[in-house]
């Protein structure tokens, strides 16, 4: 049966069908019906909704809720996310299951409410300090909210990390009709190494700190080891008409939307164009990218940013195609014709090219 | 018609106590520093609030505002208009606090140093969750510094500019977005905390509880923070009809009643002397306020009674305490 459902409201669904039945929040636009959604959802499901003081305060019952096993989320957007950034380095040094939703909005600073992509660095390349990665999922329908979020919650506790979910305020406010999954058991699953009263076994300790450079350096490789499991098992995107493209746009969320419709436009009127639309945004899906491009003479990449999963794109092409970038910053979206004036562009002599090569 | 010539009827002076007298007159006839035209909602507390507090600032004296992120900000500064005749300076939603106690220190160092010599004074209008909540951590380090800023809490109970979540400041049995009544809920199953109390447990020289309803008697306690050398805080309740769910020509008296039930007493606390500064002679019942409310609507269902209890109660407690503090009662 398929539901209409707004973004935001989908997420919450999903996580409570995922199983997960603790969510700590904080408001912020364009989020706010997440934990909106969940205040009246968890309690009928016997879970807890709980609102905290501050993002921070937020971030750290996530770690709590984690250690002690079980299935738990937060949402913000970008400025609360930045505070959340401690305790998501602390959770990815102690290896604690947690999903984290980032409806993202115009930055930088304050920025403005409206959608934008420009977290893409903050998400993808750990985000707080220290050497770490998060997986990040870029749903860019509600449909593939709903199942990001509950796919989110199986990746986090399978490698024992916090997932991002990376959408964007356009999304979180979308309406769409939904098929919903079925509801697990609020199961937190097999968890041995959880903090859950030690009676009858060895004593579990989940900490981030190592304070003996052997120990940390030691720490450090098992968690390179595991984030290099999940590029070799992580990876996902969607192609579109790339067969005989000549042109292949690289856009991801809500611009991967736009950019399909500026395909479609083009190819009516003769112009080879397709889209990679990568879905896991860390790891970065670099193979599938490469096998995207086996008629294709260059690469457009379209973003809601100054140019941020460019550099991505750019190091898994690596110097055999050029890359273009289009991109809007702001709050403001791309249209599809502003797209398809970017495609035409590159069709057009090199040496009357406006285009900037990125 | 000459402005200055006009006696409205509604002019009266009352010499209160120590109160210097204010004429409403002379308000009026005062530059407004938060002019009109803002995009703050028909019928909000908030900009009464904030006029109120700016005309009680020294004469001749510069103001520097900041404002975390709320309501008021994103109403009254959108780039590239301000409603502000003051400096402004605009801080995100935790730091109103440090931003100002910087701009503070800042102008002490210049002004030792004989390159400023005007007179500035520091304000920060704050919400309930900016003051409360995520921005208490910032304010308790202003406090405890000692810087001259006078910060005001507009307080609305609640997250209004993100769209009615509970806050600290949110009292019990409360709808909001995030504490919703049904089955399982009754509205916020917490009391509000004290924030007032809290500041003045910093030992600062002056700290007050006042509200819209009462101008004359919240233009004193914001002339007494910007005369007290070193902080002063100012809790304004100032209701918001959308939150609240009452209809918008009432907020003055949401106000009144708030005062008059007791939820919302009016007092101050002058370098460690606390005072009554509004006596209610004639206590109401809590019931006259919250039934005027559509956010206490659920609290009149018969399953609710005992949260209507229990809030009346921890009214009367607290009111009790109040009493005992400003030497109105002795402990029995």
């Amino acid at each position: 049966m398929r539901t209409l459902m707004k973004g935001n409201e989908a997420i919450g669904e999903a996580a409570v069908r995922a199983g997960c039945r603790c969510f700590f929040g904080y408001p912020i636009t364009p989020q706010n019906e997440i934990p909106e959604y969940l205040s009246g959802r968890l309690p009928e499901a016997g879970g807890v909704f709980l609102q905290a003081e501050s993002e921070i305060a937020a971030i750290n019952m996530v770690f709590g809720a984690a250690g002690a096993g079980a299935r738990v989320m937060t949402s913000s957007s970008g400025p609360g996310i930045s505070l959340k950034q401690e305790g998501i380095s602390f959770l990815a040094g102690a290896e604690l299951p947690c999903v984290i939703v980032n409806i993202m909005r115009g930055g930088p600073g304050l920025g403005s409410i409206q959608p934008g992509q420009a977290d893409y660095f903050q998400a993808t390349r750990g985000g707080g300090h220290g050497d770490y990665r998060t997986i990040v999922l870029a749903p860019c329908s509600v449909q593939e909210m709903v199942d990001f979020t509950y796919w989110a919650f199986e990746l986090a506790d399978r490698y024992r990390s916090p997932v991002l979910v990376l959408a964007d305020g356009v999304l979180g406010q979308l309406m769409e009709p939904v098929t919903l999954p079925p509801e697990l058991k609020p199961d937190n699953g097999n968890k041995p190494w959880a903090t859950t009263g030690c009676r009858g076994r060895k004593r579990n300790v989940i900490k981030s700190l190592y304070l003996n450079p052997e120990e940390l350096e030691a720490h450090n490789k098992k968690l390179q080891e595991k984030f290099g499991l999940m590029q070799r098992e992580v990876n996902r995107a969607e192609k579109y008409r790339v067969e005989d493209a000549e042109t292949v746009l690289v856009a991801f969320g809500i611009s991967a939307r736009i950019s399909m419709a500026a395909v479609e436009a083009v190819r009516e009127e003769g112009i080879k164009a397709g889209l990679l639309r990568p879905i896991t945004l860390w790891p970065f899906p670099e193979g599938i990218l490469q096998s995207s491009l086996p008629k294709a003479k260059k690469v457009l990449v379209v973003e809601m940013s100054a140019g941020q999963m460019v550099e991505d794109v750019k190091l898994t092409v690596s110097g055999k195609l050029p890359v273009y970038f289009y991109g809007r910053t702001g709050g403001l979206l791309p249209s599809a014709e502003e797209i398809q004036t970017q495609i035409k562009l590159l069709e057009v002599k090199v040496s009357e090219r406006s285009l900037c090569q990125a | 018609m000459n402005g200055k010539n006009v006696l409205f009827i509604w002019e009266y002076v009352i010499r209160e106590e120590t109160d210097v007298a204010i004429k409403l007159s002379d308000l009026t006839h005062q530059k407004e520093l938060l002019t009109g035209g803002h995009r703050m909602c028909a019928g909000c507390g908030a900009p009464i609030a904030v006029r109120q507090v700016l005309h009680a600032v020294p004469e001749n004296a510069q103001v520097v505002t900041c404002c975390p992120t709320g309501c008021l900000e994103v109403s009254t500064s959108i780039y590239p208009y301000s409603s502000w005749r003051t400096a402004f300076i605009h801080s995100a939603f935790e730091n109103a606090a440090a931003t100002i106690s910087g701009v503070e220190a800042a102008y002490r160092a210049l002004k030792k140093k004989g390159k400023i010599g005007e007179d500035f004074r520091f304000v920060v209008f704050g919400g309930d969750g900016g003051t409360y909540d995520i921005g208490l951590q910032a304010l308790s380090g202003m406090l405890e510094r000692g810087h001259r800023v006078v910060y005001v809490c507009y307080n609305n109970e609640a997250y209004m500019n993100t769209g009615i979540q509970r806050s600290g400041a949110t009292q019990l049995g409360t709808w909001t977005t995030t504490s919703p009544f049904g089955e399982r809920s009754a509205g916020k199953a917490q009391n509000r905390k004290d924030l007032t109390a809290i500041a003045a447990a910093h030992n600062i020289p002056y700290v007050a509880q006042a509200a819209i309803h009462s101008w004359r008697d919240t233009v004193n306690k914001a002339r007494k923070a910007f005369q007290a050398d070193g902080s002063a805080l100012l809790n304004i309740l100032a209701p918001c009809h959308r939150g609240w769910r009452y209809p918008m020509e009432e907020t003055v008296e949401i106000s009144r009643l708030a005062t008059e039930t007791c939820i919302w007493p009016l007092y101050e606390v002058e370098n460690g002397k606390w005072r009554l500064t509004h006596k209610v002679r004639q206590k109401k019942p809590l019931r006259e306020y919250l039934e005027k409310q559509g956010r206490y609507s659920h609290l009149f269902r018969p399953e609710n009674e005992a949260i209507l209890e229990q809030l009346q109660a921890f009214t009367d407690q607290q009111w009790e305490q109040l009493l005992l503090r400003c030497g109105e009662t002795t402990e029995s």
